[in-house]
This record gives structure tokens, C-alpha cells and sequence, in this order.
């Protein structure tokens, strides 16, 4: 039975010329064909369209996809020399390089391993970035969650934020300095993490998924008896699970990467990061491009592994942030 | 239920993953202490290619920027040798006797310290000019 006031539809399955209608007759061969008959004439130039919109859209999508491959080489390519580099030792200056690994071997890894305290790097970077990411996705959401509220003064904090983005860190490295001594927090794990405990970015990036979250949620949660901090907790960050993703990677890659503030609070070798083993081992070791590549692809390996993990979260809660800011 | 849900957590990458590299770490590590005993064994053949007894073969450890000696020891009478202290990952070895030449220096590379290994290839002792 058709439904009422909706048109009786004429399509049917492929190969069903012989199929009963929903609420009629078995339809013929017969039927089909003076369909067909009657269409004729507009189908051909229907078809024509179609085709080369078809072929439109597969040469768009083919010429896109060449530009993407291009654009791609050109940005591993550095990766995948540093990674044969790593495998091979060949030296940077020879001349014909050779693109494919000559003897591959993973000495090089061994040699990063043991020649300098890498496990302990390893530990401190690693013990740094949880910290990083940890305080990152809590501060941040709590910072975020009240910039969504409508309070006095909330434009100017948001001015505020957004100029202090401007400011590099370099610039406030000397009183950041003082605060953490003050603190007694050199040559210490929270000392290392602390300047990298809130970026402004990720909590614009937590603000615009937690303004896309509706209001009578928010309302509905009061209601039943949910503090705030609850909501954030069991309504806001469930919600925004992109966010969080685009906080994890972006607090952990520049935690890891961190150069300048580790090298300037660390004076006792055994609190460095990997960032400084690296600057370390260079001064220790100028003969092994092997070794140095190695190492590089060590330090770098974690941040990719995580990347990939977290990409597809991490690109959403990227571009809600660039949309709905 | 609670089994799908915990089937499903295992599944999900940011657990299969780290679950996964962990697995694999303490596999290996297993692995690296059964092997770690120190055993460096070869043999080593003169100019005609016969086992030479009697040799001398020296171990050295290369460290950042120096090689520093870490023992010796005499081939059997088959010309094979054995050394059971070996603690780094990259030496280098040679073979040495009086009046029959020494051999080249051979960089021997591990995988992990003090890994016990065989060299596939003998120390060629050539007949000193």
C-alpha cells in the first residue's frame, strides 16, 4: 500500500522487470519497454551530461590526488632520508646519493641506545609529556568551559589571550625562570612541565567544540543536580572527544620538542630530555652521521606513532576549532 | 557483556597499540636475557686457509672515540677461540702469531651488550711483510 499523498514511484530494483508493484499488477515486459520508448529522446542527452560530469569529476579527482601526491613526496622525502640515513650511515656529501638503502642495518640504534643514557632521556621526555598532557586537557577544559558562559569582561579576557598568543616565549623565558626557581622547582619534572601546562590554542580549540555542544544540555544537566565541574567532567569532554585528541597531540608534540626551557632549568645530566641528549650527543660524537640520523628518528618515533593514532580526532578537532571559533 | 566490552577496549588503537609495543618490549627483553652471557666464539685460519692453534686473539671494545683492550686469549688446537666476558655491543677482534702474521681488524657489532655470538667468518691471519 502506497502511502498516502506520495507519489507512485516507478523505479525498480535491476533485473526486476518482472517484480509486482507494491500495491498493483505484475508489470510486464511490455510496460517496461514503452517506458522506455516514451523517455527515450531526454535520456540520451541526460546520459551525455552525466557522463562528462563523470568524467569531469574523475579527472578533478585525479589531478587532485597528483598535486597531493606531489606535495607528499616533497614532505617525506626529507623523513625517508633521514630514516636510510639512520639505516646506512651513508655520508650526507656523497655524490651520486643512492636512493635505496645500500646494506641497511639497525647498529646505528644500538650504538644511540648505549653510548648515551637514551633510557633515562627516554623517561624523563615521556614523564614531562603525561605531565604535559594531563595538565593540558584539565586546564584547558576547565579555562575553556568559562569563556563559554556570558560574564562581564569575557570579551576583554579573550582580547587578552588572543594578544598573548603573539608573545614568543623567548620573550618571557627570563621571568618564567625566576617564577620556577622561586618555586624550587629546577631540575625537576613538574619545573620542566610547568610552561607547557595551558596553551591558549587548545583552549580555543576546547572552546569552540564545547559552544557546539546545546544549551538545554547544559540546562538539562543543571536540572538533575550536576555541579559544574561535573559537567564538564561527564557532559562537555565526552562531547568533545576531537578536542581532546587535538589537546593530547599538540601538548605532547610540543612538550617532547621542547628545547629551550629544558636546556636553560636542567642542570643535573640525569633530569635532561631527549631534545638536550641530542644537542649532548652531537657534542660527544661529530663522526656518525648513522648514529645522529638514528637518534633522530628515535626522538621523532613517539610523536609520530601518537600522531597517526589520534589523527582522524585530532584533524576534526582541528577544523571544528577553525570553523566555530 | 562485560567480555564484548573488554574484547572492545583491546581492539581499540590508543589500547592494541601501546598493549602491542608493550608486548613486543618485554619479549625481547626476555630474549636479551637469555643471550647476554658474554660468548664471543670464532676460529681463526691462516694464509692456506687451515686452523692455526696457538694464536693469539685480542678483544677490544670501541667506545665513543677510543678502542680499549679487553682481554685476550689462545686459539684451541682445532683454531678455534672463546671469550666469556664480553659486556659491550661493538667490538673488534684480531688475530695474532709470531712468525705466521696477523689478521685485519674485525668490527664485530651486537644487537644488545654482552649478546653471545659466533662469527660467521674466521680471523684470516695473513703472513706479515
Amino acid at each position: 500500500m502506497s502511502a498516502p499523498g506520495r507519489p507512485k514511484c516507478e523505479s525498480r530494483p535491476l533485473g526486476g522487470s518482472e517484480a509486482r508493484e507494491p500495491d498493483g499488477p505484475p508489470r510486464g515486459r511490455t510496460g517496461e519497454s514503452e517506458a522506455r520508448a516514451t523517455f527515450d529522446t531526454p535520456r540520451v542527452s541526460g546520459d551525455h551530461t552525466m557522463a562528462s560530469r563523470r568524467t569531469r569529476r574523475a579527472f578533478e579527482h585525479a589531478s587532485l590526488h597528483a598535486a597531493l601526491i606531489v606535495v607528499s613526496f616533497c614532505m617525506l622525502l626529507p623523513f625517508y632520508w633521514v630514516l636510510k640515513t639512520s639505516l646506512t650511515g651513508e655520508n650526507i656529501f656523497v655524490y651520486p646519493p643512492s636512493v635505496v638503502p645500500v646494506d641497511p642495518h639497525l647498529f646505528y640504534y644500538v650504538d644511540v641506545w648505549y653510548f648515551i643514557p637514551f633510557p633515562r632521556y627516554l623517561l624523563n621526555s615521556v614523564v614531562v609529556s603525561v605531565l604535559a598532557i594531563a595538565a593540558n586537557v584539565v586546564f584547558n577544559a576547565l579555562a575553556a568551559y568559562a569563556l563559554t558562559k556570558h560574564f562581564r569582561g569575557r570579551g576583554a579576557i579573550i582580547t587578552v589571550l588572543l594578544s598573548c598568543m603573539m608573545i614568543p616565549f623567548q620573550t618571557t623565558i627570563v621571568p618564567a625562570y625566576l617564577i620556577t626557581a622561586k618555586l624550587g622547582l629546577l631540575n625537576s619534572y613538574l619545573g620542566l612541565a610547568l610552561p607547557t601546562f595551558s596553551t591558549i590554542i587548545c583552549i580555543f580549540v576546547y572552546k569552540a567544540s564545547f559552544e557546539a555542544v546545546p544549551r538545554s544540555l547544559i540546562d538539562a544537566a543543571r536540572i538533575d543536580g550536576l555541579s559544574e565541574l561535573a559537567i564538564i567532567r561527564r557532559i562537555m569532554l565526552p562531547l568533545a572527544t576531537s578536542a581532546v585528541a587535538t589537546n593530547v597531540v599538540l601538548s605532547f608534540v610540543w612538550s617532547w620538542n621542547n628545547f629551550l626551557w629544558p636546556l636553560i632549568i636542567v642542570r643535573d645530566p640525569d633530569m635532561q630530555t631527549l631534545p638536550l641528549g641530542l644537542s649532548r650527543f652531537l657534542s660527544y660524537h661529530e663522526n656518525t652521521t648513522g648514529a645522529l640520523y638514528a637518534f633522530c628518528i628515535m626522538v621523532l618515533a613517539p610523536g609520530i606513532l601518537l600522531f597517526l593514532m589520534a589523527q582522524k580526532e585530532f584533524i576534526r578537532g582541528l577544523t571544528s576549532g577553525a570553523t566555530k571559533a | 557483556m562485560k567480555r564484548n566490552r573488554l574484547v572492545s577496549l583491546l581492539r581499540h588503537r590508543f589500547v592494541a597499540v601501546p598493549l602491542a609495543i608493550a608486548i613486543a618490549v618485554a619479549a625481547w627483553n626476555v630474549y636479551v636475557s637469555q643471550h647476554d652471557d658474554g660468548i664471543v666464539r670464532g676460529e681463526v685460519v691462516g694464509p692456506d686457509g687451515r686452523p692455526v692453534a696457538g694464536a693469539t686473539v685480542s678483544m677490544m671494545e670501541q667506545n665513543f672515540t677510543t678502542n680499549s683492550d679487553r682481554g685476550k686469549t689462545t686459539t684451541r688446537g682445532d683454531g678455534s677461540f672463546e671469550f666469556t666476558d664480553n659486556r659491550s655491543h661493538n667490538i673488534q677482534l684480531r688475530a695474532e702469531k709470531p712468525g705466521v702474521g696477523r689478521s685485519d681488524l674485525v668490527v664485530v657489532r651486537l644487537y644488545f651488550r654482552a649478546e653471545n655470538v659466533t662469527l660467521r667468518e674466521p680471523l684470516r691471519i695473513k703472513p706479515s711483510s
